[in-house]
C-alpha cells in the first residue's frame, strides 16, 4: 500500500459512510412527525420546550436519559405524577424532597404558573415519543426501600384471568402507573401514602367523623378515591393542597370500569 | 522553535491553562454537590457548576488545539505566520467571548442544550472567530506554497470542526429533531474531527520525539483517518438510540460503534512502532510520556469503555446513568487533555529556550503520575457508581433518590481521586509558569540543537 492507495482508503470511505449517514438521514426526517407525534406540538408544547432549555433543566436531569446525571430521569414524569402533583412540585419543590434525607434539592425554578402549565405539557408531549419502548422497566423519582416495593417484580401479563390477578398487573402497568406513587409495604410512603392494610385502613375510615365522602363500606371508598380522588383527601402537605388532591382525577375517563373493578379486587386484598 | 512566529502558541497555551485549572474548581464543586447537602444550593446550584465545567473543558482544549496548531504549521509550512497580529486579536476575542459565556451561564443565561449551552448571539462569536483562525492558517500555507500531510490532516480537522458547529445555531421546533443535529456537532467532533486533529499532533510528535522520516508512517495517517471516520460517521447512531429516531438506529449504531475503537488502536500501535523504531532517543522524556500515555488512555477511555456501553441491548439498562460519565471523563482526558499536554510540554521548552535535556528537577513526571492515578481513579468511581446505579435503579427498580443515597461510597472515593487528579493539575500548571518564555527570536535559535528530523 503506498500513500496514494491510503489517501483514497481515506476519501473514499468517509465520502461513502457521509452519503449513507446523509441518506438515512433523509429518511428519518421522513418518520419524525409520526414518531414523535408532531401534530400534538401545541404552542404550550412548544413553549414548555423553551422554559426548559431556558432554565437549563438539562443540566441536572436526564430527558430521554440525555442530559447530566444529578436528578431523576423525566422522560415518563407525567405517566407516573398528575398534573396537580407536578403543579404543586414546581412551584416548591423543597416541600416535596428533605436535603438532609436525600441530600440533595431542586432549587425553585420560580416559574410563573403558565410557564409550569407549558413546561408539563412539553413533558407530557415528550413522554408519548415513541422511542423503542424505552426505558425497558419504570425509571422511579423515589421508590422507598427494596424491602417489599412491589416495582421490583417485572410488570407485564397477569398470573391468571381472576380480576384479582388482573387487577395486581394493572397496578404495576404504566399507564395508570400507580404503583410509581404507591408502595404496598408498609411505612413505605412515596409520593402518594403506603396502600398496605388498606382494606382495613377503608373500613375503618368511612366510619370515622373526619370522612367526607360518600362511601359507605371499603369496596367503595377504594373505587371512589381512585374516581374522585378529591372526595376525601388523606392529612398531609405532600398529598393535596387547596381541597384538591394531587392524583390525577382522570381515571374514571382512561380507565374502563372493568379496569377500575380489578384495581379495587385487588387493592381489597392488602388487609 | 525555528520560526519566531511560533511564539503564538505561547498566550494560546496560557489561556488553555488558566482555564484547564478553572475547570478543576468547578469539578470539585460539582462532586461536593454529589456528596450533598449543599449550602449553595440557591446561589450556584449544580445546573450552573455542571454547564460551566464542561464548556470549560471544551473552550480550553480549543485554544490548546489553536496554539498548538500556530506552533506547528510554521515548521511544516517552513514559514512565517500570515498575521501574527491576527492571531493576537483571535485569541483576545475568543477568550472575551469566554468569559462572557462563563459569567452569562453564573446569571443563568444559557441556550439550556447539553454543551451547547452558549446563546446563540455568542455563538455567532465562536463561528466568526474559528473563520478568522482559518484564515490565518490557510494564508500561512498559500504563501509557503507547501504543506505536509501532517499539517493537512490538522488544519481539515480544525475546518471541519468549524463546519460542524453550523448545525448547533440551527434551532428546531421538535425536541427529537433538535436532538438529532446536536449530535452531528457534538458526536462528529469528539468521535471524529477531533480524532483527526489529534492524530495530526501525533504524528507530529511523533516525528520529532522519535526521530524516524515522515513517508513511511504517514501513510497510516490517512488509515486512521480513514477509520475514524469510515466508523465514526454512522456511529453517531449511538446517541439516537431511545430518542424517537427510527428503529434502524439501533443495530447500525450497534455495529459501527463497535468498529470505533479500531482507529484508536492504530493510532495506540502508530505510536508504539513508532517508538520502537526510533529507541526512544529523544532527550524531552516527559513529552513522550503525555504522547505515547495519550495514545494508550484513549485505547482505554475513549476505545474500551465505550465499548463497554455502545451496544444496545446493554445501552437499554445504562442510558442515562453514571456510566456515561465513566466513558465522558476518560475519553476526554485520554484523547484531548492528553495530547494537548503533550504538544505544551514538547513545545515549552523550545518556547523558553532551554534545552530538554535540562528539565529542571521531577515536577513534569509527578504531574503526569498523579493525573494520570487521579484519573484512572475517577474512572473507576465513575464505573463502580454506575454499575450499582443500573443495577439498583434500572434492573431492581429502587427508586432514583434511594439509589443515589447507596452509591454514596462511590462518590466519596470520586471526590479523593478528584483531589488526586486536580493536585496533578495543580503541579502541571505551577511547572508551566515557571518556564518563563523568551521572546528574543535569534537567543532561541541560537542557543536550541536542530530537530532530529527535516519535515
Amino acid at each position: 500500500m503506498t500513500k496514494r492507495h491510503t489517501r483514497l482508503f481515506f476519501i473514499g470511505g468517509t465520502l461513502l459512510f457521509a452519503l449513507v449517514f446523509l441518506a438515512l438521514t433523509v429518511d428519518s426526517h421522513r418518520q419524525f412527525d409520526t414518531l414523535t407525534n408532531a401534530d400534538r406540538i401545541t404552542p404550550d408544547v412548544a413553549a414548555g420546550k423553551d422554559v426548559w432549555h431556558r432554565k437549563n433543566c438539562i443540566n441536572c436531569h436526564t430527558l430521554l436519559g440525555e442530559g447530566a446525571y444529578y436528578a431523576p430521569d423525566l422522560t415518563k414524569i407525567t405517566q407516573q405524577r398528575g398534573e396537580a402533583y407536578l403543579r404543586a412540585f414546581l412551584q416548591n419543590p423543597s416541600q416535596f424532597y428533605s436535603e438532609q434525607v436525600h441530600r440533595r434539592l431542586m432549587p425553585n425554578p420560580n416559574l410563573a404558573e403558565d410557564e409550569i402549565t407549558q413546561v408539563i405539557a412539553f413533558l407530557d408531549w415528550v413522554s408519548n415519543i415513541d422511542n423503542q419502548g424505552w426505558p425497558p422497566r419504570p425509571i422511579l423519582v423515589s421508590g422507598g426501600s427494596l424491602r417489599g416495593a412491589e416495582a421490583v417484580s417485572q410488570p407485564g401479563a397477569a398470573a391468571s384471568n381472576e380480576p384479582i390477578a388482573l387487577g395486581e398487573a394493572l397496578f404495576r402497568q404504566t399507564p395508570p402507573g400507580c404503583f410509581a406513587c404507591h408502595s404496598t409495604a408498609a411505612g413505605v410512603a412515596l409520593a402518594g401514602p403506603s396502600l398496605a392494610g388498606i382494606a382495613a385502613r377503608a373500613a375503618a375510615r368511612v366510619d370515622s367523623a373526619s370522612y367526607t365522602g360518600a362511601a359507605r363500606d371499603a369496596e367503595g371508598y377504594i373505587r371512589e378515591s381512585i374516581e374522585q380522588p378529591h372526595a376525601y383527601l388523606v392529612p398531609g402537605t405532600m398529598y393535596s393542597a387547596g381541597g384538591r388532591s394531587f392524583m390525577p382525577d382522570n381515571y374514571r375517563e382512561t380507565l374502563t370500569q372493568d379496569q377500575i373493578a380489578q384495581l379495587v379486587a385487588y387493592l381489597m386484598t392488602l388487609q | 522553535m525555528r520560526y519566531r512566529t511560533q511564539w503564538i502558541a505561547y498566550p494560546y497555551f496560557v489561556v488553555a491553562m488558566l482555564l484547564f485549572g478553572l475547570q478543576m474548581v468547578f469539578g470539585l464543586l460539582a462532586v461536593a454537590k454529589y456528596l450533598g447537602p449543599d449550602p449553595l444550593l440557591n446561589v450556584l446550584p449544580f445546573d450552573k457548576v455542571k454547564a460551566i465545567h464542561t464548556n470549560l473543558l471544551v473552550v480550553w482544549v480549543l485554544t490548546g488545539f489553536m496554539g498548538a496548531t500556530y506552533y506547528v504549521v510554521p515548521e511544516e509550512s517552513r514559514t512565517e505566520i500570515y498575521s501574527e497580529r491576527l492571531a493576537y486579536w483571535q485569541l483576545g476575542i475568543w477568550t472575551l467571548n469566554g468569559v462572557v459565556i462563563i459569567v452569562g451561564y453564573l446569571f443563568g443565561w444559557t441556550a439550556g442544550n447539553k454543551l451547547l449551552e452558549q446563546p446563540w448571539p455568542l455563538k455567532l462569536v465562536i463561528v466568526a472567530v474559528m473563520l478568522m483562525f482559518l484564515y490565518n492558517i490557510l494564508m500561512t500555507i498559500r504563501k509557503a506554497g507547501r504543506w505536509t500531510t501532517t499539517e493537512g490532516v490538522l488544519v481539515a480537522g480544525l475546518a471541519l470542526a468549524a463546519i460542524l458547529y453550523l448545525p448547533a445555531l440551527l434551532v428546531f421546533h421538535n425536541y427529537t429533531v433538535s436532538i438529532f443535529y446536536r449530535w452531528w456537532t457534538i458526536h462528529l467532533w469528539v468521535e471524529g474531527v477531533w480524532e483527526m486533529i489529534q492524530a495530526g499532533l501525533l504524528a507530529y510528535l511523533l516525528v520529532r520525539l522519535s526521530g524516524v522520516a515522515g513517508e513511511l508512517k504517514k501513510k497510516w495517517l490517512y488509515v486512521i483517518v480513514g477509520l475514524v471516520f469510515i466508523a465514526g460517521i454512522l456511529g453517531t447512531a449511538h446517541h439516537y438510540y431511545w430518542v424517537g429516531v427510527p428503529q434502524y438506529w439501533l443495530p447500525i449504531g450497534g455495529i459501527f460503534s463497535a468498529l470505533e475503537p479500531l482507529a484508536l488502536l492504530g493510532m495506540a500501535m502508530f505510536a508504539y512502532y513508532a517508538m520502537r523504531r526510533s529507541g526512544l532517543a529523544h532527550p524531552n522524556t516527559l513529552a513522550l510520556h503525555w504522547t505515547i500515555g495519550s495514545t494508550i488512555f484513549t485505547a482505554f477511555g475513549a476505545g474500551l469503555l465505550g465499548l463497554a456501553h455502545t451496544w444496545p441491548a446493554v445501552n437499554k439498562w445504562t442510558h442515562g446513568t453514571l456510566i456515561t460519565s465513566m466513558h465522558g471523563h476518560s475519553a476526554f482526558f485520554g484523547a484531548y487533555v492528553m495530547i494537548n499536554l503533550a504538544i505544551i510540554s514538547f513545545a515549552m521548552p523550545q518556547l523558553s529556550g532551554r534545552s530538554e535535556a535540562k528539565r529542571e528537577g521531577t515536577l513534569g513526571y509527578w504531574a503526569f503520575w498523579l493525573m494520570m492515578a487521579g484519573m484512572f481513579g475517577m474512572t473507576l468511581a465513575f464505573a463502580t457508581a454506575g454499575i450499582a446505579q443500573t443495577y439498583l435503579e434500572r434492573v431492581m427498580g429502587l427508586g432514583y433518590l434511594e439509589t443515589q443515597l447507596k452509591i454514596q461510597p462511590h462518590f466519596l472515593m470520586l471526590t479523593v481521586t478528584g483531589i488526586l487528579f486536580t493536585s496533578g493539575v495543580a503541579l502541571f500548571l505551577w511547572d508551566f509558569f515557571r518556564m518563563v518564555p523568551l521572546r528574543a527570536p535569534a537567543h532561541v535559535r541560537e542557543s536550541l540543537p536542530e530537530p532530529v528530523t527535516a519535515p
